[in-house]
């Protein structure tokens, strides 16, 4: 299935880049303006899977990395066999500063609660999302805590060491 | 019943009601919890010692703090105190709510629990064994036997203090004050 659609993909988009380290797994990488179309292609041709939308902090590049995992449901893909899992990840840069992506979950709608948390944990805006409202965090914080440049200890002894015991 | 007790029993019978009836209330943090299972069914029969969970926090009088608590965790922990009856006793069971545990340095978990509600007992371990429950069991029933056991009357007294701290971490609170606002001016004096 991979060499197939690796070199439909490369036909078809003149965008992305694909690299496949064995028959199983696929990673594909695209500009951000892409992704709906390159994932709604994936989704056409068998990976009807969303398993993870993850997010990576590349920080000494200032870029923010949006990790799109796919796989296939057994029903649907006559090629699958037990020895033989498919694993594709489709990936984006966005920059850190402004990072902005279109929100995919007109083709998968599952990606909801992962681009909720991306957008809390990361701070990536995903445009067309319906509640980008807060899903874990009760409080506000000024770096969206899983980046990297938020001093986690720092922000702990400031925000939890501050705080005076009752009883000695 | 031990005949050694009869007259703790009849010296003082509320307490030692208090002592075998300890009611816990089902609230499930962290990873903790896991222990808690055997801890209540047949292996090591928590019945023997009297201590049954009960659905809700208006039924208990142990609160078990099972694990890291988060500040989500934290607003849920103050409402659960709250609602329970006098007299209460909380027990920090493992390392997280003792001084946050390994996740020291996490942007989201409290530390140290004692600093925004009232705890009786600390099992440390991570994971404590069942019978490390037990052991705290027993250690609790000295301490009401001595009054010690007084987290619920400190919580009264040092209301103002607790309630301080609870907005300091959690911002404005969505629930009116537990105590009349007497206590508010009261500082601690310890």
């Amino acid at each position: 299935m991979i060499p197939s659609l690796q070199k439909s993909l490369e036909s078809t988009f003149n965008d992305v880049r694909v690299t496949a380290p064995d028959d199983s797994r696929m990673s594909v990488f695209a500009p951000k303006d892409s992704i709906p179309i390159v994932l709604r292609y994936l989704k056409d041709n068998g990976l009807d899977h969303l398993a993870l939308v993850s997010c990576v902090d590349w920080n000494e590049e200032g870029k923010l990395e949006v990790v799109y995992i796919l796989s296939c449901y057994m029903r649907n893909n006559t090629e699958y066999t037990s020895w033989q899992r498919v694993h594709v990840s489709l990936r984006t840069k966005v920059p850190r500063d402004n990072p902005e992506l279109r929100s995919v979950i007109d083709i998968f709608e599952n990606a909801e609660p992962y681009e909720r948390e991306i957008h809390e944990l990361f701070g990536v805006h995903f445009a067309g999302h319906p509640r980008l409202t807060p899903l874990f965090l009760e409080r506000n914080y000024e770096i969206p805590p899983f980046r990297k440049d938020f001093d986690t200890r720092k922000y702990v002894e400031d925000t939890f060491g501050s705080i005076p015991s009752v009883e000695s | 019943m031990d005949r050694n007790q009869i007259t703790k029993w009849l010296k003082s019978p509320g307490k030692m009601a208090h002592k075998y009836s300890l009611h816990a209330v089902y609230f499930c943090t962290g990873c903790g919890i896991i222990e808690i299972p055997p801890v209540i069914t047949t292996r090591w029969d928590a019945e023997r010692f009297g201590i049954i969970p009960v659905a809700t926090p208006r039924q208990g009088n142990l609160f078990m703090i099972t694990g890291y608590v988060a500040l989500k965790t934290l607003k849920a922990i103050i409402r659960t105190y709250e609602q329970m009856p006098d007299p209460k006793y909380t027990v920090g069971f493992g390392s997280c709510p003792i001084n946050g545990g390994m996740y020291w340095d996490s942007y989201n978990t409290i530390k140290h629990l004692d600093k925004y509600i009232p705890v009786d007992g600390w099992i440390a371990g991570c994971m404590p064994r069942p019978e490390a429950v037990f052991i705290g069991v027993t250690h609790l029933w000295t301490l009401i036997d001595k009054g010690m056991a007084d987290g619920y009357l400190r919580y009264r007294k040092n209301y103002a203090a607790y309630r301080r701290n609870q907005e300091m971490v959690l911002g404005e609170l969505d629930w009116p004050p537990l105590y009349p606002a007497a206590g508010e001016t009261e500082e601690v004096t310890q």
